[in-house]
C-alpha cells in the first residue's frame, strides 16, 4: 500500500507533528501521540506516511507474518475483531476453539492508528488502553482464554471540534501535538504545486522523496541501535523532575515521557548523551496535556465552533452524582449559616403576596396587560448573551432499550439500528448476530449429526442476538424566569445567553425541545414539544421580562409537559432545565411562595425518569440568598451557575480528574 | 441506460440551477474533487439533477469478476486481496479481465445499516460452506463512482463515521462480525439536504468538496418552463428523451474533452498566490479549502476547453468551493455570498 501514500518527507511544516512521530518510532517506549487540530492541517496523511518510514520489523510477531505496519483501528471496529476471538473457519474444521488474532495482535511491535480516536466507542477504547498499559492482551472469551504480547506506538489523531477525549485516554498518550494550517500564502501555495503533483503522477511524486525518505529511514534505524547505549547524566533527571514540578503535572508519568523521548531525540541526533537541548526539544509535547495550571490552552476553540462532544458523555455521566451531592451539601450550610436571610426573603415574599394577588384579578392575558395592575410591570426586552460551548449534558445509560434518533444519550436500542457492540443469548428482536451464532457452534459441529448436506448445524442454543447501542436525543424542556428580578444588571441578557447556547447544543443532538417560561402571574407555554429549534430561538429572542416570579406556576407546567410525554414514550428520559435565580414570589396557592417552591420541588423529584438541571442566574454580589440552590438540593438536580455551564476546556478536563 | 424499464428525466431539460449543474459536472470531469453539497427547499430538482447524471457518466475499465470495481492499475496485493475474500480463485497477474461500465451512481439511503454499508459476513455462505466470504458493501459499489447520499443531514451518526473513514484515506476497513479486511473506496460524495432540518457535522461537511445553494426559481417564464417540460415528459418519457439525447451526447462529448485536457491545465504562480490569500482573508480551517479552489478552477478551465487558468475560473471555484468552509457563528446560516464576507 506504501506506493499510494504521500511521502512523509513531502509534507510541508508541521515539524512539532513529525518530529514527535519520529521519535516515537525510534522509542516507542514513549507512549503514543495524540495529534488535535482542525481539519485539513494533513493530520492523517502525515500518520500514514509513516509507515513507509518503519523499518522492516521491531519485534517478531507469531502468526500474523508481515512486517509492522500502521494498522488503522476503524471506529466501528467489534470488540472480538480488536482483542481476537474465534477464527469459526478453522474451528469447524478441527474440532476445537482455534483463536483468531485481532487488530492488537496484528499491531504488536508496530503503530496501532486510531483516526478520530475521541469517537471511538468507549469498551474499544477500554480494551486498547488496557493492553497499551500492560503490553499484553488478555482474551477471555467465547470460551477462549489466551494472551499475547501487545506493544505498539498508539497514534491517534483528533478534531476538537468533535468533542475532547477522556482525560484518562488523554493521559495515556505520551506525547500531545497541536497542528494548524500554514498562515503563510507562500508556503500555501507550495502545499497546494505537491498535492497537485502527487494527484497528477503518485509514483512519480514518490519516486522524487523516494531519496529522502530513504535518509530518513535510515536514521531512524540508526537511533534505534543507539538508543540503549544512550546516557542520561543524573544532574539532567534531577532537571526533568524540576520542569515537571514547575508545571504542576498529575503523576509521574510526565518524567518518565521525558526521558524516554530525549533519550530518542539524543539518539536521534547521533549523540550518545542527553543534553539540555534535547529536553527542552520534547519536554512541551510531553507537558502541554498534563500541565494543570491555567496556561493559555492549546487551541483557543471558537466559542462558535459547537459540536457534539459525543464520546465523553459516559465518561462525565459516571462523575456526575459527585456533583449534585456536594451542591446539597453546600447548600445545607449555607441553610445554617443564614437563617436570618431566608426569613426576610420569605418576608418579602409574603408582603408581595398580596399584590400578586389583585394583580392577578386585573388582568389574565399574559403577554400584553394594559398596565392598571396594582404595581405597574415594566416590560422589557433584553438581547441574547454570546453562546459558548456548553458542558456535556446527558442521560447516563442504562440497561433499558429505547428506539429512537437523535445524538444526545447513549442507549441500548430495540430497533436493528446502531451500532453491534455484543452479542448474547437472550432472545428478542430477531436480530441476529451470524458471526457470535457461528462461532458458538463452531466447536461442536464434527460431533453434530448432519443430514441436510449444510456444513454447519446450527441448534437452538448456539443463536446469538446483538446488542446494539445508540445516541438517542432527549426531550429538553427549558422553564425559564421572565420575571423582574432578572432583568436586572443584565442577568437576563446572561441567561438568555446560556439557554442559546443549551438550544444550539440540542440542535446538534437532534433533541425535542420544549419551552415554558414564568412571570408576573402565570406560566406559559412558549412552545409546546417540538424539534424545530429555531423556533425556540425565536421565541427567546422574543422573551419579555418583568413582573413578579411565580416560580411554583412555571415548574408544574414543566412537569405536565414532561410527564404528558412519558405517557406517551414511557422509556423516555426527558431533561428539564430550570433558569431562575430562585427568587420567588408569587405562589399558586395560599402558602407562603418559598415554601410552596420548595414543597413542589420535593413532589416532582420524586418522578426518577426526569432529569433536572438547574441554571442558577443570581449575581454573585455581596448577599446571596442561595436559593436556586436549594431548590436544585431539593429536586437532586445538576446545579450550575452560568459560568460553570460552559464546556471545560482541555486542560481544565485534565485539571479535576487529577485534583 | 434501462431503456425498456425508466426513463429518467434527462440532466440537460433542467431548467436553470446552473451552479448545480455546473458542481456536478466538474465533479465528473474531476472525480479527486470530492463531491458536492447540494443545499436547498424540497422540490428544487436536487434529487433529479443527481439521479439524471447516470445519463451523461462516462465510461470505466474495471477487472471483472470482482463486486470492487477496481482498476486494472491497483495494487496486486489489493487485487489479490479481494479477490480472496470473495471467494474467487486469484488470478495471475497477467491474466485479468477486464470490462468497460459506465460509473455508477450508489445511492445510500438514510436508513442503512452499518454492514450494509461497509460489507459483512456472506451469511448464506458461511452456513452452506462453513467459510468465511465477504459480501461487499455499499462502498465497494461506489469505488471510482458516486455515493449519493439524500438528505445528508439525516444520517446516522455511526454511518457518519464509516463515510468520514474512508473518505479521509479512500480506504474501506472492515473489522467487525469476525471478518477483517480492506479495500479501496474513492467515491464522489454528492450529497442533498434542506437546511431546515438541521446541519451537518463539520468535519463531513469539509469532506464535500463543493458546496450549492439553490432556490426555487423566481422567473414566471421560467417556472412555466419547467411545468411544460415536467409534463410531457411524464406524458411520454421516450419521446422527451430522444427530443434530448442530442444535447445529451454533446455535453457527453464536452465532459470527455474537459476530462482529457485537465491534466495539462496549467495555473500560474499568482493565481495560486491569489487562491491561498483569498483562504486567509476569508478564514477558513486547514488547507483543503486551498486545494479545492485549485481543482476547481483547473477543471473549470478544462470544461472551457483552455490550457490556462484564469483569474475568472478562480473566482468561480471560490464562490462554489468557500460558502461551507468559512468559519462562522452558531445557528447562522452558511454564507452564500463569499464575495461578501471578502469585501468586510
Amino acid at each position: 500500500m506504501h506506493s499510494r501514500l504521500y511521502p512523509f518527507s513531502a509534507v510541508i511544516g508541521q515539524e512539532e507533528l513529525k518530529l514527535s512521530l519520529l521519535l516515537n518510532t525510534v522509542n516507542p517506549r514513549i507512549g503514543g501521540v495524540v495529534i488535535r487540530g482542525e481539519k485539513g492541517t494533513a493530520k492523517s496523511t502525515t500518520v500514514r506516511a509513516l509507515g513507509a518510514l518503519l523499518p522492516e520489523k521491531i519485534s517478531a510477531i507469531e502468526g500474523t507474518g508481515c512486517s509492522p505496519d500502521v494498522v488503522t483501528l476503524p471506529l466501528n471496529a467489534t470488540e472480538d475483531m480488536v482483542a481476537g476471538g474465534i477464527d469459526f473457519q478453522q474451528t469447524m474444521k478441527e474440532g476445537r476453539r482455534v483463536f483468531q488474532p485481532g487488530l492488537l495482535a496484528k499491531a504488536d511491535g508496530g503503530i496501532l492508528y486510531i483516526d478520530e480516536v475521541n469517537l471511538l466507542d468507549d469498551h474499544i477504547v477500554d480494551i486498547v488502553l488496557d493492553a497499551v498499559a500492560s503490553g499484553e492482551n488478555h482474551v477471555e472469551r467465547e470460551g477462549i482464554s489466551f494472551a499475547h504480547s501487545a506493544s505498539f506506538v498508539l497514534v491517534g489523531t483528533m478534531n476538537p471540534e468533535e468533542g475532547e477525549l477522556r482525560p484518562q485516554l488523554l493521559d495515556r498518550f505520551g506525547f500531545c501535538v497541536e497542528v494548524a494550517a500554514e498562515s503563510d500564502a507562500e508556503r500555501r501555495v507550495e502545499l497546494m504545486v505537491r498535492r497537485e503533483a502527487f494527484d497528477a503522477d503518485k509514483r512519480g511524486f514518490i519516486q522524487r522523496y523516494r531519496k529522502e525518505n530513504e535518509m530518513v529511514a535510515e536514521r531512524i534505524t540508526a537511533a534505534r541501535s543507539l538508543l540503549l547505549r544512550v546516557a542520561v547524566p543524573s544532574h539532567l533527571r534531577g532537571f526533568i523532575t524540576e520542569l515537571c514540578r514547575e508545571n504542576n503535572v498529575a503523576g509521574h508519568r510526565a518524567d518518565l515521557v521525558i526521558e524516554q523521548a530525549a533519550k530518542a531525540h539524543a539518539a536521534y541526533s547521533g549523540s550518545r548523551e542527553i543534553s539540555v537541548d534535547d529536553i527542552t526539544a520534547v519536554a512541551g509535547l510531553a507537558l502541554v496535556h498534563r500541565r494543570r495550571d491555567p496556561v493559555p490552552p492549546p487551541p483557543p476553540e471558537p466559542p462558535q465552533e459547537k459540536k457534539d462532544d459525543q464520546e465523553q458523555s459516559n465518561r462525565e455521566n459516571n462523575k456526575q452524582p459527585e456533583q449534585p451531592r456536594s451542591a446539597e451539601q453546600k447548600h445545607h450550610e449555607d441553610a445554617g449559616n443564614n437563617p436570618q436571610k431566608e426569613q426576610q426573603e420569605q418576608g418579602e415574599s409574603e408582603g408581595n403576596d398580596t399584590e400578586d394577588r389583585e394583580e392577578g384579578r386585573s388582568g389574565i392575558d399574559e403577554e400584553q396587560p394594559e398596565g392598571d395592575s396594582a404595581v405597574s410591570v415594566v416590560e422589557q426586552l433584553f438581547n441574547t448573551g454570546m453562546p459558548f460551548k456548553v458542558r456535556k449534558i446527558s442521560s447516563p445509560k442504562d440497561r433499558k432499550t429505547r428506539r429512537g434518533s437523535g445524538r444526545r444519550s447513549r442507549s441500548r436500542v430495540s430497533q436493528k439500528q446502531g451500532r453491534y457492540t455484543k452479542s448474547t443469548v437472550k432472545r428478542k428482536n430477531n436480530d441476529i448476530a451470524l458471526d457470535a451464532t457461528l462461532r458458538a457452534a463452531a466447536p461442536f459441529q464434527r460431533h453434530r449429526e448432519n443430514n441436510r448436506g449444510m456444513a454447519v448445524v446450527l441448534k437452538d442454543q448456539d443463536i446469538r442476538e446483538k446488542i446494539r447501542e445508540k445516541r438517542l436525543g432527549n426531550l429538553l424542556i427549558f422553564v425559564v424566569d421572565a420575571s423582574g428580578s432578572m432583568g436586572a444588571r443584565g442577568r437576563m441578557v446572561a441567561s438568555k445567553g446560556a439557554v442559546m447556547s443549551l438550544l444550539i447544543d440540542a440542535y446538534q443532538k437532534r433533541d425535542k425541545i420544549a419551552m415554558v417560561s414564568f412571570r408576573k402571574d402565570d406560566a406559559v407555554v412558549n412552545l409546546p414539544v417540538t424539534s424545530s429549534v429555531e423556533l425556540a430561538a425565536t421565541m427567546l429572542r422574543e422573551m419579555p421580562v418583568g413582573g413578579r416570579t411565580p416560580f411554583s406556576a412555571g415548574m408544574v407546567k414543566g412537569y405536565e409537559i414532561a410527564r404528558n410525554h412519558l405517557i406517551k414514550e414511557p422509556e423516555a428520559r426527558p431533561i428539564l432545565i430550570l433558569v431562575t435565580d430562585g427568587k420567588v414570589n408569587k405562589a399558586l396557592g395560599p402558602e407562603k411562595p418559598l415554601d410552596e417552591a420548595f414543597e413542589i420541588s420535593r413532589k416532582i423529584s420524586r418522578e426518577e425518569r426526569i432529569r433536572f438541571l438547574v441554571v442558577d442566574t443570581e449575581d454573585p454580589g455581596l448577599i446571596n440568598f442561595g436559593l436556586a440552590r436549594k431548590i436544585a438540593g431539593l429536586l437532586g438536580a445538576e446545579y450550575y451557575k452560568i459560568d460553570d455551564l460552559q464546556a471545560d476546556s482541555l486542560l481544565s478536563v485534565v485539571k479535576n480528574v487529577a485534583s | 441506460m434501462n431503456k425498456n424499464t425508466q426513463y429518467t428525466y434527462p440532466f440537460t431539460a433542467i431548467v436553470g440551477q446552473e451552479q448545480m449543474k455546473l458542481a456536478l459536472i466538474l465533479n465528473i470531469i474531476n472525480p479527486t474533487l470530492s463531491g458536492v453539497l447540494i443545499r436547498g427547499e424540497k422540490g428544487t430538482a436536487k434529487s433529479t439533477a443527481v439521479r439524471a447524471l447516470a445519463d451523461i457518466l462516462p465510461e470505466i475499465e474495471v477487472i471483472e469478476g470482482l463486486p470492487f470495481n477496481l482498476a486494472h492499475d491497483e495494487e496486486p496485493d489489493i487485487i489479490r486481496e479481494c479477490f480472496a475474500v470473495t471467494g474467487e480463485e486469484v488470478p495471475a497477474d497477467d491474466s485479468l479481465s477486464l470490462s468497460k461500465q459506465k460509473v455508477k451512481v450508489v445511492e445510500l439511503p438514510v436508513g442503512a445499516t452499518e454492514d450494509r454499508v461497509v460489507g459483512t459476513l456472506d451469511l448464506e455462505h458461511a452456513l452452506k460452506a462453513g467459510e468465511k466470504r465477504i459480501e461487499p458493501g455499499l462502498l465497494a459499489a461506489a469505488h471510482r463512482g458516486i455515493l449519493y447520499v439524500d438528505e445528508v443531514n439525516l444520517l446516522d451518526d455511526h454511518v457518519v463515521d464509516v463515510l468520514l473513514d474512508s473518505a479521509a484515506m479512500g480506504v474501506n476497513t472492515v473489522e467487525r462480525e469476525g471478518v477483517s479486511f480492506s479495500h479501496p473506496s474513492r467515491f464522489t460524495l454528492v450529497g442533498t439536504m434542506n437546511p431546515e432540518e438541521g446541519e451537518l457535522r463539520p468535519q463531513l461537511l469539509d469532506r464535500f468538496g463543493l458546496c450549492v445553494h439553490i432556490e426555487g426559481i423566481s422567473d414566471p417564464v421560467e417556472r412555466v418552463t419547467v411545468m411544460e417540460r415536467r409534463f410531457a415528459f411524464e406524458e411520454n418519457p421516450e419521446a422527451f428523451c430522444a427530443q434530448r439525447s442530442e444535447e445529451s451526447a454533446r455535453l457527453v462529448e464536452k465532459i470527455r474533452g474537459a476530462r482529457e485536457l485537465y491534466p495539462e491545465v496549467a495555473i500560474s504562480r499568482d493565481n495560486l498566490l491569489a487562491i491561498a490569500n483569498y483562504c486567509l482573508e476569508v478564514g477558513v480551517d486547514g488547507h483543503r479549502g486551498d486545494i479545492i479552489i485549485m481543482k476547481t478552477a483547473k477543471t473549470i478551465a478544462a470544461y472551457d476547453g483552455r490550457g490556462e487558468v484564469e483569474k475568472s475560473d478562480i473566482d468561480q471555484a471560490v464562490m462554489l468551493a468557500l460558502p461551507h468552509r468559512i468559519r462562522r457563528q452558531p445557528l447562522q446560516d452558511i454564507v452564500m455570498d463569499v464575495g461578501a464576507v471578502l469585501k468586510r
